[in-house]
């Protein structure tokens, strides 16, 4: 007997492929997205943890103004139980643009991982990075005059402290191709002359405190700089990715599952309430509840089962290509491939079936609580069923049209509960992807168009004094500590401090002009970390001498990249000390000369460049996520609409034997649903810029940019077109359902 | 409405075989006439009535309805024949459960271009005083005089009834009847009234009796008995 039941519910199934279907497709996509997110997340935690663990990375590195002794280093060792090594650096300037920069092999700490070819062994032989050397065009045994000497290539190498691949440590983004690192022998330097620097990397375990030591340190030579790992962007970038990927993955996935529940109980409550007279029947032969319980759990089994099954499975060897996207954007060697996570397998597998399962059983219950007899009785079915809402005047008034839809929605407030519920998800997720690559347009244009709109920024190599040429425009850079804002104490922000000469052309900081004499001019990402505004009062310390400097904030600049604060210059020389007329920097429009006395030159069409080819990945990211917007709002639309139909198959019939047209019957039952589109779209609209504010504000700290996201009307109208679209293609699905529903139906039909 | 068959065929497939609804069906209805016709279940009386109102289509032969070639229409033409000529009546009601006694009678006056008032027809099928109710809430006479009066508002030419009163006890019964002769002869309507019930019959111009798909029978009466003085069975 239960083999017939089972039969029954397959036929039932196959006979609503499309509502089934849809319903499995939402839990698959919920479970794949959350499997192949995570477990791409441990895989590329595992790796990190593994090249950090069994290739000892740093817990610090120092340089010092003299080269510190082999028995220096032992000493310290001993005196502060830690492990140092010495380890030499040069910077080779390949092809005029792009820097390679060469390194001793180390022993003890930071130890190269080489993944192809093999250890450099001879001086002159080096092994590169492996996604320098592929944007480059190296290979393997290939020989590079790089000034003037010779180097082989004999093998691809990872540094465990050059996980992300940044230049220098204030640069925001890596450049695969214009950056890279080697490894060589030590007598590679001998030979090519020597001219290398030494850094000196520590390692303990645990955490400690420095600060003893690096004034011993200090004692012996000056400390030039000294970087400890939790604030060494290279190996933090990657931690914070992973700590911040974590919270995003479970967010997206969780809401997918939600909507497939809800959808998959719908489903059942359909079902149930169609047969209720047939379970009636059954209890009355002597079916156990139990039994009939089993049977109708058997239909969220299914979908629950292909669902998380296939999501499991599609999600584990999606998790491949993505760990391996990861594995270009953070330099980490493939210890390992797969990671497998029990703790993914329960949480993508495990909480979806057992939650659908779960919400089933209630739902299922219920009536088979009831007496056969009841259940035996013509159900007053829910369409039936009078709404208190009936009872407003509003109900009273217009044609039967008018009534008829007005009641299929609010007689069904569950229903178009669901429809707004699904609009918004899909209206957000779109205008998250419309936003976010706007404002990718939008923050080069606005930080780098308009507002700082010089050509080149030289750095000097120390304090200057001599003036300028007139094309140039001076100005002091330095790192300063936010210590206080109005009455609240902040810590741990260093944002760049800039001195500058109110009448700069190279700036466009407020619209009224750079009044750096009236205040403090903010950049967008500082504002976003500080929670701070215009009329804020915030208090500068400068480390070396506790000198503070206080202004009120007179405005936030349209920079979005970068922490910076604008101030007059003589006010920001007086604060670091320095005399009234020196200065560090200059901005100007010509390409600066070689000059002994320029430290570095930044160009912001590079900088430019580099933005958008880093941001590139993002943009193809942003319109998945648009596209797969739209793919949901098709499934959970179409699904309603379809469901709709099928429940009012009987009028339906019975419109069309009475002689209305099919396009007639689609108006009044299905376009019902047209304001409640839109009035979901409308809500998601401030929702999405709320989210994504949030979500901008969080991005900030990690990254220093701040995208500029608005929702423009452009975008409000573009999304509506896309979701009314969307919405289009689920009603012609199921018009082509309506078009089927037979005329014989409402001549044999029961009342339904 | 005149109404004519000509060698009418209809088949269903069943499984593997072909059940033979309609074989070569030929008769002729006059206008503004009360036609019945009897058989046992199964006999294809209901298939009858589908192809005769354009809910279906035979497969050979041909049917006139007052100028329409009924078999040659498409789906198009039928939807346009059923909503301008056509009103039906189910042995189990059929009201949209959403809409209330007077609304579901609108359903039938929106399609017309020339119905009938809707307090007339309500009082006349003794509605008026329940017309904000809802199907759910009234018994089955009721339900069916509201589905009377939601065919009949729009003053079709033929209104086609499958069993009628199949579902009701002798005096609802009866009442319901009364009021499709009262249609028929105060608008003009041919009505088909199909039924098992031999009695009725004999309030009908016209009698056509069917067996396995095929009329054995056909009666004519030039005086029709009251509905209220039909024998029930
Ligand atoms: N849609 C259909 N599919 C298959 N067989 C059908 C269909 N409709 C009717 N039949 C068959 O055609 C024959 C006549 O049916 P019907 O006209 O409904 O009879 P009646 O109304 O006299 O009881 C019956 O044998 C029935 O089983
Ligand atoms: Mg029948």
């Amino acid at each position: 007997m239960d083999m017939k039941l089972r039969k029954a519910m397959y036929r039932n199934i196959k006979a609503r492929k499309f509502q089934f279907g849809g319903a499995i497709c939402l839990l698959f996509l919920s479970v794949m997205l959350y499997v192949a997110l995570s477990m791409a997340i441990t895989t590329l935690e595992e790796r990190n943890e593994q090249f950090k663990e069994a290739y000892n990375q740093e817990s610090f590195h120092f340089q010092t103004a003299d080269t510190l002794s082999a028995d220096q280093l032992r000493e310290w060792e001993k005196r502060y139980d830690l492990e140092l090594e010495s380890r030499r650096y040069h910077d080779l300037n390949v092809d005029g643009d792009k820097t390679l920069r060469l390194f001793s092999v180390t022993d003890t700490i930071n130890q190269p991982y080489f993944s192809k070819g093999s250890a450099p062994e001879s001086a002159g032989e080096i092994a590169i990075s492996s996604g320098f050397a592929d944007q480059n065009g190296f290979e393997l045994g290939d020989s590079l005059t790089i000034e003037g000497h010779t180097y082989t290539i004999s093998g691809t190498v990872y540094l465990p402290d050059y996980v992300y691949m940044l230049e220098q440590e204030t640069d925001l983004i890596s450049q695969t191709g214009s950056f890279g690192i080697a490894v060589t022998p030590d007598a590679t330097f001998q030979h090519t002359g020597g001219d290398a620097s030494q850094q000196v990397l520590g390692h303990y375990p645990g955490t400690r405190d420095l600060a003893s030591f690096k004034s011993d340190v200090n004692a012996v030579s000056a400390i030039l700089k000294f970087l400890e790992q939790a604030d060494n962007p290279r190996i933090q970038y990657v931690e914070s990715e992973i700590k911040g990927a974590q919270s995003t993955m479970t967010a997206l996935p969780l809401f997918i599952l939600v909507l497939s529940i809800i959808m998959v109980l719908m489903l059942m409550k359909r079902r149930i309430q169609m047969q209720r007279t047939e379970i009636g029947t059954l209890m009355a032969l002597g079916f156990r509840r139990g039994e009939l319980f089993r049977h109708y759990l058997g239909y969220a089994w299914f979908v629950g089962l292909s669902g998380a099954g296939l999501g499991l499975g599609v999600g584990a060897s999606l998790s491949i290509p993505i760990t391996n996207m990861y594995g270009e954007f953070f330099n980490l060697p493939r210890i390992s491939s797969f990671d497998w996570d029990p703790l993914v397998v329960i949480l993508g597998f495990i909480v979806p079936l057992g939650l659908m399962i779960g919400a089933s059983a209630i739902i299922i219950w219920k009536p088979l609580r009831e007496q056969p007899l009841d259940l035996l009785r013509p159900a007053e079915i829910s369409t039936a069923k009078t709404s208190w809402l009936e009872a407003l005047p509003f109900f009273k008034h217009g044609s039967f049209r008018r009534r008829f839809r007005l009641r299929l929605l609010v007689r069904s407030k569950g229903r178009s509960g669901f429809i707004i519920l699904g609009v918004m998800f899909s209206s957000i997720l779109l205008l998250f992807g419309l936003m976010t690559s706007n404002a990718m347009d939008s923050l080069v244009d606005r930080t780098y168009k308009k507002t700082q709109t010089y050509d080149y920024a030289v750095h000097y190599r120390g304090l200057q004094n001599d003036s300028t040429s007139h094309s140039q425009s001076p100005y002091t850079l330095a790192e300063a500590s936010v210590t206080r804002v109005n009455d609240r104490a902040v810590e741990d922000i260093e944002p760049d401090l800039y001195g500058i000469e109110a009448e700069t052309p190279y700036l466009h900081l407020l619209p009224q002009g750079n009044q750096v004499g009236n205040g403090f001019i903010i950049s967008a990402p500082l504002a976003a970390m500080l929670g701070s505004d215009e009329g804020d009062e915030l208090t500068l310390t400068n480390a070396q001498n506790n000198e503070k400097l206080t202004a009120n904030v007179i405005g936030v600049a349209d920079i979005f990249i970068g922490e910076h604060i604008y101030y007059n210059r003589n006010s920001v020389n007086e604060f670091l000390g320095y005399p009234s007329d020196g200065y560090t920097a200059a901005w100007q429009d010509t390409q600066p000369r070689d000059d002994e006395a320029v430290y570095q030159v930044k160009s912001s069409e590079e900088i430019i460049a580099g933005f958008e080819s880093a941001s590139g990945p993002t943009r193809y990211a942003t319109i998945g996520v648009a596209a797969f917007a739209v793919f949901i709002g098709v499934i959970v639309l179409s699904l309603l609409t379809n469901l709709i139909v099928e429940e009012h198959s009987a009028s339906i019939s019975l419109f069309k034997v009475m002689g209305f047209h099919n396009q007639e019957i689609a108006r009044l039952v299905l376009h019902v649903y047209t304001p409640i589109v839109i009035i979901g779209y409308c809500l998601s609209l401030p929702v999405a810029g709320w989210i994504v504010n949030q979500i901008m504000k969080l991005l900030v700290e990690e990254t220093g940019f701040l995208l500029p996201t608005q929702i423009t009307w452009w975008m409000a109208g573009g999304g509506g077109v896309m979701i009314l679209i969307t919405y289009g293609c689920s009603l012609a699905f199921s018009k082509r359902k309506l078009n089927q529903v037979s005329l014989q139906e409402a001549l044999n039909s029961r009342q339904d | 409405m005149p109404i004519q068959f000509t060698d009418v065929n209809k088949s269903y497939m069943s499984g593997e075989v072909p059940v033979h609804a309609l074989k070569d069906v030929s008769f002729h209805i006059p206008d503004e006439s009360i036609v019945v016709i009897l058989g046992p279940s199964g006999s294809g009386k209901s298939t009858l009535m589908n192809v005769a109102g354009g809910i279906d289509q035979p497969d050979t032969g041909r049917i006139e309805i007052n100028k329409h070639h009924l078999d040659v229409l498409n789906t198009r033409q039928l939807t346009d024949f059923r909503r301008r000529f056509a009103g039906f009546i189910f042995q189990q009601y059929n009201l949209i459960p959403t809409l209330t006694v007077k609304e579901n009678v609108e359903v039938g006056r929106e399609l017309s271009d020339h119905p009938l008032a809707m307090d007339d027809i309500l009082e006349k099928v003794g509605m008026l005083d329940k017309q904000d109710k809802f199907p759910y809430q009234l018994s089955g006479g009721e339900q069916q005089r509201t589905a009377i009066a939601r065919a009949v508002i729009k003053n079709p030419a033929f209104l086609l009834c499958d069993e009628p009163t199949g579902a009701l006890d002798e005096a609802t019964g009866k009442q319901i009847l009364a009021l499709l002769k009262y249609v028929n002869e105060q608008h003009k309507t041919t009505v088909m009234i199909i039924t098992h019930n031999i009695g009725i019959g004999d309030m009908a111009h016209k009698v056509l009796k069917m067996k396995s798909g095929e009329i054995i029978e056909t009666l004519e009466h030039a005086e029709p008995l009251d509905p209220k003085r039909v024998s029930w069975t």
